[in-house]
Order: structure tokens, then C-alpha cells, then sequence
């Protein structure tokens, strides 16, 4: 009876901390996108759905977050891994497992700032170079914020990103026993490359590619940076959102609501999608 | 008994909902007969809650170290200041409208045009009341620039503040002769590029204004009326010559800074070597603030460039109008002016009639030195020209973002 009750309890809570709040905000939007709530809005319309779907930002917006956010997690994943296989031993010293944690306690939005200070084109670094006598301008300095390419943004991204993953490649290495089964294979004559692509890496990735799959998800919805460090056009999809709620025109206010629809849509299916597998394979296992 | 629960839940929660509604509303028809006396009494110990733009740091000091000890001490008002502009003002007053609420979190709100454009649209500003401030006898409401706003009628739903023209801003020790029209600019980006750019946001859009006033062939070719064929004529020339000339713009006119903010801080370390502001270019204070080089200087378009004021108003659903306005009425007393006129401090032009002064305030406010660094309004006079329709910045920033950056 009382773990029965405690259930109810739980549940009760999840609903109002986890479900409500999320489930109202998503009706208010879905009600706004359709011209049902909103202090300017006259009653229900398609106009808002038709205008975004038409005007094709949407789609490049959902396309450049997700450029950004493969190409980050890759080149994050892959260095994690690879500082991870090869410096595993030295991340056991005090110094060493005191640097990788400094970077998880910055916020984004700090990082974008110190990213910008270091690579704007009137940055300490353009600032140094001038110093040095390789620069004569600010703007003979490469675009590295703001610029066509996100670099800004993914240099950021990584830098907040990597040492989360080596961290839980070094935890995800020893609760498997990845060592010992090192061990094992080199025993039964592996070469370190086969070590390497058949045994370390099939075991990490196979324990953490629900994590890498919700960092992407992550760094999809991304504000604070490509804020700061991104271009006017496109834009990321939370840039692109705020900027639709907050634009000059309030009759097209709700046109920021569609795309908060669409990508909570997306995303809320990708997470059922990816849970879902999850639990089959850990059924099948 | 999982649905009894669940009933019960059900019913706290809707109880939760309730209580946290609405309160009742206040006696807003009393303070509309109220006399100024009456008026005084209701707000004298209450709090008003200020939301402003708190971007600069001589504004700052001028409303923290002198407004907010004189209110408590002469009124003992507790003056609470809060940060937001524009959009974030809009945001609050539209969302508390869509959620019923009665009594706003802010009491006074510092707009330009933009927003009280906005604001009026959903019926956000509380009034007339600024026909009721005894201090409003100094202020000449037949001035266009100052019963107008954005081509609406003021109305006495705003209470002017303060009046500032629209200015370039360049660093004389880099250029030696600034632009002053669309084809001498054209000849500036080329001889120096990456230097000047166009902020997507409400300056850049003034700056645009101005454009498409010189494009129309006068400094009042935009006045009256929204005109949709004059729009599409003029602005298909600024695109034009925007798009052609853009290569030569900040970053090859790839991106265009999302705020003014950042253009000041580009300006600031050389990157940009032009920009433009409101309040006559807004130089003094940086000079002064050591974040612009001394030898900035400021001029206007040669067709003219924006004139305007800057208000402050009530939000329709504001707990205490009577506080709003005992604060108002002393933000544009004579002393309040003067002290924001202070060259060192905020260096804003006052928004009192020299003619409607009494003879020892005009003495006083003829006695304040001129700017060391930024032009005076009165140097800038003869190229003022009037806010256009709403609807052209409304045209302006969707078809600056269609038109050239998306491009």
C-alpha cells in the first residue's frame, strides 16, 4: 500500500514538475502558431503554418543546426576517444583530472564570450598578431566569429563538449573493463590497430551513443553562442525562434511559434525514437 | 482510488491556478478625476518599479546616484530599477495582457517610437496621462517632434523625456572626410573596406531611413502617410546599391551585426572607422567614458537624418499609477533636466521649452557649456527630419533581412 502510494506520489510529481509545465507550454504555442491565443491574433488561421513553411528558413535553419552539431560532436567524440585510448594513464594525476573538469563548470554563454574575445577580429589574438608585426589592420585577421562557416561556434562547442565525453570515456573504459579485455585480445594475438577497432571503441561507443545521439540534440536547440558567435542568416534554430518572438512586427509573431512546433515535434520524436531502441536493445542484450 | 487521487490532485492544483490569478482591479477611474494633491498623497510611500535600458553607464549613474535618492527623500517613493528596452517591454506588457494579469511588474516604461508604436497596438499604455503632471506647463506639446511619434499622435499617453537627432559617427584621425551621401559613400567603402556596416536593428534601420529620404529626393519625401508604391520604388534602389556595395562592408557584407551595441564596441577598437547613433550620435559620453577616441566626431546625412523623443509611459495594467506619475512629473522637472544635461553626466538635451521656462531656469539651461567632442542639437537643426510611418520599418526590416542579408 505505501509503495503504492509512493508510486502515485511520484508520478503525481513527475506530472507537475515534468509533464505540465512542458505540455501547457507546448498548447500555448500550438495555439498560438494557429492564431488561437496571442493578443493580436483574431481567431484560427493557417496563414502562420503556410508563410514559414513557404519562405524555406525553416529548413535551412534545421539544416545548419544540425551541420553544426554533427560536425562539433564528431570532432569532440573523435578527440575524446582518442585522448581517452591514448593519454587514459595521465588522466589519473590530480593536475590533470582538475583541467579536464574546469571547462564542464563554464557556461555557454561565458564561453562564447571568451571565444569572441580571443577570435574577433579585434581579439587578443588579431591584437597579438598586430604586435608581432604579421598584421598591419584588424580586418587583415582570418574570420573567426560571426563568420560564413561557424567556426566560432564550433570551437566553442567543442571546447565545452570534449571534456564531458573523455570523462565518460574514462568512467565507460574502467566499469567495462575495457583494460582487461585489452588484455585479452593482445593475449590471443590482436594487433593494437584490431585492439583498437574491434574491441575499445565497438565497447565505448556501444555504452555511450545514446548520450552522443542526446548531445546532438543538445547542441541542436543551442541559444547563448550562436547568439553571440553566429551570422544573421541562417541562424540556429533557437536564434531563429527568439528572434520570430521578439521581431518588430507582431501580426507575425506567431510565425516563431510554428517553428518552436516543428522543432519540438522533431525533437520530442527523435528522443521517443532514440529511447525506444534503447530499451529493445537492452531487452535483447 | 488511483482516480479519487487523481480528483484530488486535479482539485489542488485548479485551487493553485486560482490563487495565483489575477487580483482585483485598482481605482483606476479615481485617479482619473484625482487632482495632482490627491495624487501625491496616494504615491508618497509606495514603491514604482522602472524598467529601462541600462546600456549606458552615465544613464546609470544619473538614475542610481541622484533619481532614485531625490524620489525617496523628497516623496519616499522607492524607486526600483529594472533592466529591459524595446522588445523585452513589449514582451512583458503583451504577455501579462494574454495572461490576465492586473498588476504589472513595472510601473514606468522608457520607449522611443518603436515601441509605443507596439505598445499602442495592443493597447499596452495606460492614459492620458501626461496632460495631468504639473511639470508638462514646460513642455511645448505643438512642437511636431514632440506631439508626434512615429507619425501617431502622442495623446498624452507618453510624457516626452528627452529629444536627441539621429548622427554619424566617424574618428577624424582615420577619416578625413566623412560621406555625407549615398554616392560619396559608395566612394568611401571602396577607398576603405570592411570599415562600415549597417546594424539589423532599429538604428541600422534609421540610418536606412534616411537613405531612402535622400533616394526620394528631399529630407521630407517620407512624410505623411504609409505610401506602398513609394516603399517599393525607393526601396528597390536601396537594395540596389546596398547589394552592389556590400562587398566592400564590414566582413564583405557576408553578416551584418544583429545590435548597435556591437557596432560601438567595433567602432571603439578600430575595426569600424563609421558608425551613427541616436542623441546626436551618442559620442559624448563614450569620449568621455574612454571607450570612443577623443577625436570622434559627429555630423548628420546631407538630406537630413532623424529627429525624435524619447518618452516614458504607464503600462495599462501598472499597481501604481499614482507612484508612475509622482516619479515622471519629477524626471522632467527643470532640476531633473538640468541635472541630465550636465555635459560630464548624461549630456541629454532637455526636453523643456527654453520659452515656457521661468527666467532663472533659462538662465540656468543657457549656461550649460556646449559638447567638447559630439555636435550640439542646434548644430544639427537644419538637417532634422521626421520619423516616417511605422509601416516603413516595419518594410525596412523584413526586406533589409529578404532583401540583402539572406542574399
Amino acid at each position: 500500500m505505501n509503495s503504492k502510494l509512493a508510486n502515485i506520489g511520484g508520478l503525481a510529481f513527475f506530472v507537475l514538475i515534468g509533464v505540465l509545465p512542458f505540455g501547457s507550454a507546448f498548447i500555448y504555442a500550438l495555439l498560438y502558431s494557429f492564431g488561437l491565443a496571442g493578443a493580436l491574433n483574431d481567431g484560427f488561421t493557417t496563414e502562420f503554418w503556410q508563410s514559414t513553411l513557404a519562405s524555406g528558413e525553416l529548413v535551412k535553419s534545421f539544416a545548419y543546426s544540425g551541420a553544426i552539431a554533427a560536425v562539433s560532436l564528431l570532432i569532440s567524440v573523435g578527440t575524446a576517444l582518442w585522448l581517452t585510448l591514448k593519454f587514459r594513464k595521465e588522466f589519473e594525476q590530480k593536475l590533470l583530472s582538475f583541467i579536464i573538469y574546469l571547462p564542464l563548470a563554464i557556461p555557454g554563454v561565458v564561453a562564447g564570450f571568451f571565444t569572441f574575445q580571443l577570435f574577433a577580429k579585434a581579439g587578443f589574438f588579431s591584437r597579438l598578431a598586430y604586435t608581432f608585426g604579421w598584421l598591419t589592420e584588424a580586418r587583415q585577421f582570418p574570420d573567426l566569429v560571426n563568420d560564413q562557416y561557424a567556426i566560432g561556434i564550433i570551437l566553442t562547442f567543442i571546447t565545452i563538449v570534449t571534456p564531458f565525453f573523455v570523462l565518460l570515456f574514462l568512467n565507460v573504459y574502467k566499469n567495462e573493463r575495457v583494460e582487461e579485455l585489452t588484455q585479452l585480445s593482445y593475449s590471443l594475438g590482436a594487433t593494437p590497430r584490431q585492439i583498437v577497432w574491434r574491441v575499445s571503441l565497438p565497447v565505448i561507443l556501444r555504452r555511450t551513443w545514446t548520450l552522443i545521439a542526446l548531445y546532438f540534440i543538445f547542441l541542436l536547440g543551442a541559444y547563448e553562442v550562436p547568439l553571440i558567435l553566429g551570422q544573421e542568416s541562417p541562424q540556429m534554430l533557437s536564434v531563429l525562434i527568439i528572434r520570430e518572438i521578439k521581431q518588430y512586427d507582431l501580426s507575425k509573431i506567431s510565425e516563431g511559434y510554428v517553428v518552436a512546433v516543428i522543432y519540438t515535434l522533431v525533437v520530442s520524436a527523435a528522443a521517443v525514437l532514440l529511447f525506444s531502441r534503447k530499451k529493445r536493445l537492452t531487452h535483447e542484450v | 482510488m488511483i482516480s479519487k487521487k487523481v480528483y484530488l490532485f486535479l482539485t489542488i492544483l485548479a485551487l493553485m491556478v486560482w490563487t495565483c490569478g489575477p487580483s482585483g482591479p485598482d481605482s483606476e477611474s479615481d485617479l482619473e478625476a484625482a487632482s495632482w494633491e490627491e495624487i501625491k498623497q496616494q504615491a508618497t510611500g509606495s514603491q514604482v518599479n522602472f524598467m529601462m535600458w541600462q546600456g549606458s553607464p552615465a544613464i546609470n549613474d544619473y538614475i542610481n546616484n541622484y533619481v532614485v535618492p531625490t524620489v525617496k527623500e523628497r516623496y519616499n517613493i522607492d524607486l526600483e530599477i529594472t533592466g529591459g528596452q524595446g522588445p523585452e517591454i513589449v514582451q512583458l506588457v503583451m504577455g501579462e495582457k494574454e495572461a490576465g494579469v492586473s498588476s504589472s511588474q513595472v510601473d514606468i516604461v522608457w520607449i522611443n517610437g518603436e515601441t509605443f508604436f507596439q505598445l499602442r497596438k495592443i493597447n499596452g499604455l495606460w492614459g492620458p496621462f501626461a496632460d495631468k503632471l504639473p511639470n508638462t506647463e514646460y513642455i511645448d506639446f505643438t512642437d511636431p517632434y514632440i506631439n508626434t511619434d512615429f507619425q501617431q499622435p502622442v495623446d498624452y499617453m507618453e510624457c516626452p523625456w528627452s529629444i536627441g537627432q539621429f548622427a554619424l559617427v566617424y574618428d577624424s584621425a582615420r577619416v578625413a572626410d566623412p560621406p555625407g551621401n549615398l554616392e560619396e559613400l559608395e566612394a568611401y567603402v571602396q577607398a576603405n573596406p570592411g570599415t562600415f556596416t549597417i546594424s539589423n536593428d532599429f538604428s541600422g534601420m534609421t540610418l536606412l531611413k534616411s537613405f531612402l529620404a535622400e533616394l526620394s529626393g528631399s529630407s521630407d519625401g517620407l512624410n505623411g502617410p504609409y505610401d506602398e508604391e513609394k516603399y517599393q520604388r525607393l526601396s528597390a534602389q536601396l537594395w540596389d546599391y546596398i547589394n552592389r556595395n556590400k562587398k566592400y562592408f564590414w566582413k564583405e557584407g557576408t553578416t551584418f551585426p544583429r545590435e548597435h551595441t556591437k557596432m560601438d564596441q567595433m567602432f571603439a577598437s578600430g575595426e569600424l572607422h563609421l558608425s551613427f547613433g541616436f542623441g546626436e550620435g551618442g559620442i559624448e559620453d563614450k569620449v568621455l567614458e574612454g571607450l570612443f577616441p577623443e577625436t570622434t566626431r559627429g555630423y548628420a546625412w546631407d538630406t537630413g537624418t532623424i529627429l525624435n523623443a524619447n518618452y516614458l509611459g504607464i503600462p495599462y495594467n501598472s499597481g501604481n499609477k499614482a507612484g508612475a506619475m509622482q516619479v515622471i512629473n519629477f524626471l522632467i522637472s527643470p532640476e531633473a533636466q538640468y541635472t541630465k544635461a550636465n555635459p560630464e553626466g548624461m549630456a541629454s538635451n532637455t526636453i523643456l521649452s527654453q520659452e515656457l521656462l521661468p527666467a532663472d531656469w533659462r538662465a540656468k539651461f543657457s549656461g550649460i557649456p556646449g559638447r567638447k567632442y559630439g555636435p550640439d542639437l542646434e548644430d544639427l537643426s537644419a538637417f532634422a527630419m521626421q520619423e516616417p510611418a511605422p509601416e516603413y520599418m516595419i518594410k525596412l526590416y523584413e526586406d533589409f533581412r529578404t532583401e540583402v542579408i539572406e542574399q
